[in-house]
């Protein structure tokens, strides 16, 4: 009798689930556009494409791009830029972002505009560019420089989730249909309280938009809007990583597009008077992605052993101050020339 | 290895299905090895800390029952290692800090070594639970085991190695002695009590955590948004530690054996020694026998009994972490205790005996005023836990209501509800256990074990609606379980 109550369990365990099919089909906006990565995600709704940026690349015909995240862009003033090297600059810099992202700018928007810069400049840290799932799991963090079908980076990312762990739990949710539930269920579950509260819809969206400003990165404490991201050995694994990342794809697109790629290493806060603690690992990874980048005609900079860039020059985790923006501008000016070679 | 990655899952079916098939001494050796395959998943270094700890502890006892005249000698060695490494990895940063800053007040700038080691994930947990075998054979109350083999067992047993619950070697080593058999009554009670702390990590700790980290990550919380955070935090602590104690207790089901219990309804609690009774009951009890006991417990009476019981509280709080604020934790419940059993501020709980009293709405009514009470105070707690930084910690503590707008009154209310919608599950258990006790102690004889098929059939149920739970509602933010970095 006891093996039969197991069993009951066990088969409440796998059948009880389905009736989230049921709901799936019971709930109207459970049908939805398949998504441009859906080696990555369920069908969902998203963020109309911005074509804006390829107009404004057009216009302004710059001298120089730079791609990248907050890193870039505490570090390079770009007026002060554009006074210095006495060309324009077109910094296409967005907070929060990663390797996937950039490549899709790289591709989507700075391509097809046609503009031919001396060079286009991706700042990143340490094992941003073969780590092809850094920060594209957050809705729509992509969709605004995503086509319909992104075909090349739905295919690196779907050899980079290619591990175990991705596929059963990916066989799980398929099997019980449960991204399409979470599409519908989850808003309803954040937003119930807000509903209780506001019972209108505008205000109450002016609410949760509000809220979403009030913890937001203009009000996080210094260090966790230093996002100090921590490199891990497992994650120094060039070879292991390079065909599942987008890098190969941002080389092979800008070599056909003959645009001049410039790969910046920032260099990470400085500890004490030494400088930024690197592991064995991470300093073969480095090596390897150096020859890597030179094989493929792309240029690479190591801010990392620059003693110049002193820990005054910091502000908040690998963020740059205001002052040491200005100097850093300064400093990658002066040796522009260099950097391109 | 974690509880919540498919490599868990994969590891703990192969090992179950290998376990049934092989001799007592078998599955010995079977859980040792998959001890340490879990253990040294990914640093494999921690290997050779669990099995020296082991070797060491396992050396002393036998030394002390052979040679009992040198069993303090045998007992300093074994304190000596497993303090040595604990305060090694866990406090020499801290130590170097603190001697630094206290050096550098002085105009002193030597410029001490900080080191950069990872701390072995459990090393709390194991040591404390090598160290009650060694000090229960050097007390005489536990004999030295012969086998090697099972005293490490013991000691890595790997479902409760990384965050318990602390197992006492008179209570794990026999089963580890004893041949077990398979029971399908225990497999059940131990799926069902895995599938609720799944439930509980992945859908209530996680969802519940991404509240209280936006909270403790802005700068200038108001006092509603604090307290929201707060609130959250102590569902995330309780639903993330309850939830990893549960799969260890559902795990060792499916290996023949039985853990005790951690955690009993701690937010019920009607005082500070009531709730800990029910809050981390492992440790707790380890601190009470191995520490406040020793060192004259409640015997003492006047200034030597609040000196244990803050010594004891202190150290509990250290215990944690090698930071300030864990330390000003354990005071504070040390504190709270002292003045609420001075001040009869907070009554003890009817637990046994049946009492007029006991039935009365006046009771009822201040047996919910001394729970909202309790529960008020450790949230106060749950503050100078989770913020790490002492300046917040003050400026927190002296937020007021009256200075918050109106959009931080609405999200401070906002975030309160959207924690609370998430602990439901965990209210309506904890009353439901609670009132079930009531009933027994109102009829006088504990409730009838149900095992019919209305209980078969309400698991079942239960079982699914989890699962589905967890498919439907699982955080985008997969959060480390909060104990592994203790």
């Amino acid at each position: 009798m006891k093996g039969a109550h197991l069993l009951l369990a066990g088969a409440g365990l796998l059948l009880l689930p389905f009736g989230l099919r049921a709901a799936n089909y019971l709930h109207p906006s459970a049908n939805l556009q398949p998504s441009y990565l859906p080696a990555l995600e369920g069908p969902r709704p998203r963020a109309a494409f911005d074509a804006e940026p390829i107009s404004n690349l057009r216009i302004l015909d710059p001298g120089w791009i730079l791609i990248g995240d907050s890193m870039a862009g505490t570090r390079i003033d770009p007026d002060l830029f554009t006074q210095l090297s006495s060309q324009r600059i077109a910094p296409l810099l967005y907070a929060g972002s990663g390797s996937a992202w950039w490549y899709l700018v790289l591709k989507n928007w700075v391509i097809p505009s046609g503009t031919r810069p001396r060079a286009v400049f991706i700042f990143f840290r340490d094992t941003n560019l073969t780590d092809v799932l850094f920060r594209i799991d957050a809705a729509w963090a992509l969709d605004t420089a995503a086509l319909a079908g992104e075909d090349d980076l739905n295919a690196v990312v779907a050899r980079r989730r290619g591990t175990r762990f991705y596929q059963g739990t990916e066989t799980l949710d398929a099997l019980y249909a449960a991204p399409q539930v979470r599409r519908w269920l989850g808003p309803l579950v954040d937003e119930w309280p807000a509903r209780a509260m506001i019972p209108y819809r505008r205000p109450r969206a002016q609410f949760l938009e509000r809220l979403n400003t009030r913890l937001g990165l203009t009000h996080l404490r210094p260090m966790d809007a230093a996002d100090m991201q921590e490199t891990e050995d497992r994650e120094a694994d060039f070879d292991a990583f390079v065909d599942k990342s987008a890098l190969p794809l941002m080389l092979r697109d800008a070599r056909r597009a003959g645009l001049r790629l410039c790969f910046v290493r920032v260099r990470r806060r400085p500890e004490g008077g030494r400088p930024p603690y690197q592991s064995r690992a991470l300093q073969r990874y480095v090596s390897r992605l150096r020859d890597y980048l030179l094989q493929g005609g792309a240029g690479f900079v190591d801010d990392t052993g620059d003693p110049v860039q002193e820990l005054s020059w910091y502000e908040d985790g690998d963020h740059l101050s205001r002052d040491g923006r200005r100097r850093y501008t300064e400093l990658f000016v002066s040796r522009l020339g260099y950097r391109i070679r | 290895m974690i509880f919540h990655s498919a490599d868990f899952i994969v590891f703990f079916v192969v090992v179950v299905a290998l376990y049934w098939c092989l001799p007592h001494r078998g599955q010995n050796a079977l859980l040792l090895v998959a001890s340490y395959v879990f253990y040294g998943y990914v640093h494999p270094w921690f290997l050779i800390l669990i099995a020296s700890s082991t070797t060491i502890d396992y050396v002393s006892a036998r030394g002390m029952e052979r040679w009992p005249a040198r069993r303090r000698g045998f007992m300093a060695l074994s304190i000596a290692t497993n303090f040595g490494m604990l305060g090694f990895f866990k406090y020499f940063d801290f130590f170097v800090e603190n001697a630094q800053a206290a050096l550098g007040a002085l105009g002193l700038h030597p410029g001490l070594p900080a080191l950069r080691i990872v701390l072995p994930v459990g090393i709390s947990f194991y040591t404390f639970q090598a160290m009650s075998y060694t000090v229960d054979v050097y007390r005489g109350e536990l004999r030295a085991r012969r086998s090697l083999v099972d005293v490490a067992v013991f000691i890595s047993f790997f479902p409760h190695l990384v965050a318990g619950p602390i197992q006492r070697a008179s209570f794990l080593l026999p089963q580890v002695e004893t041949p077990r058999r398979f029971s399908t009554e225990r497999a059940t009670t131990g799926l069902s009590l895995m599938v609720w702390g799944y439930f509980k990590k992945l859908v209530i700790a996680d969802n519940v955590g991404v509240i209280a980290n936006k909270v403790f990550a802005i700068a200038d919380p108001s006092f509603e948004m604090l307290w929201a955070g707060v609130f959250a935090f102590a569902i995330q602590i309780y639903a993330d530690f309850s939830a990893y104690t549960d799969i260890a207790r559902g795990s060792s089901r499916w290996l023949g054996f039985e853990l005790t219990e951690n955690f009993d309804h701690p937010y019920l609690a009607r005082s500070p020694s009531d709730f800990w009774r029910r809050w981390n009951i492992s440790l707790s009890t380890w601190f009470r026998d191995y520490v406040y006991i020793p060192l004259g417990g409640s015997r003492a009476t006047g200034a030597r009994w609040v000196r244990n019981v803050l010594v004891t509280f202190v150290l509990s709080g250290l215990w944690h972490g090698a930071r300030w604020n864990y330390v000003l934790w354990g005071l504070y419940h040390g504190l709270l205790l002292v003045a609420t059993r001075a001040h009869q501020i907070l009554r003890e709980p009817v637990r046994s005996g049946i009492g007029p009293q006991s039935s009365g709405i006046g009771y009822r009514l201040s047996d919910a005023a001394c729970i909202v009470g309790m529960f008020g105070l450790t949230l106060v707690g749950w503050l100078l836990f989770r913020e790490t930084d002492l300046h917040a910690i003050a400026r927190d503590l002296a937020l007021s209501p009256w200075r918050s707008s109106t959009l931080d009154r609405q999200a401070g209310l906002y975030l309160f509800l959207l924690a609370l919608g998430y602990s439901v599950p965990l209210w309506v258990q904890s009353v439901w256990v609670e009132s079930q006790r009531s009933r027994e102690r109102t009829a006088g004889v504990p409730a009838r074990p149900s095992d019919g098929w209305g209980a078969a059939i309400l698991r079942c149920v239960a079982c699914g609606a989890a699962f589905a739970a967890i498919l439907a509602l699982r955080s985008r933010t997969s959060l480390d379980f909060i104990y592994f970095q203790f």
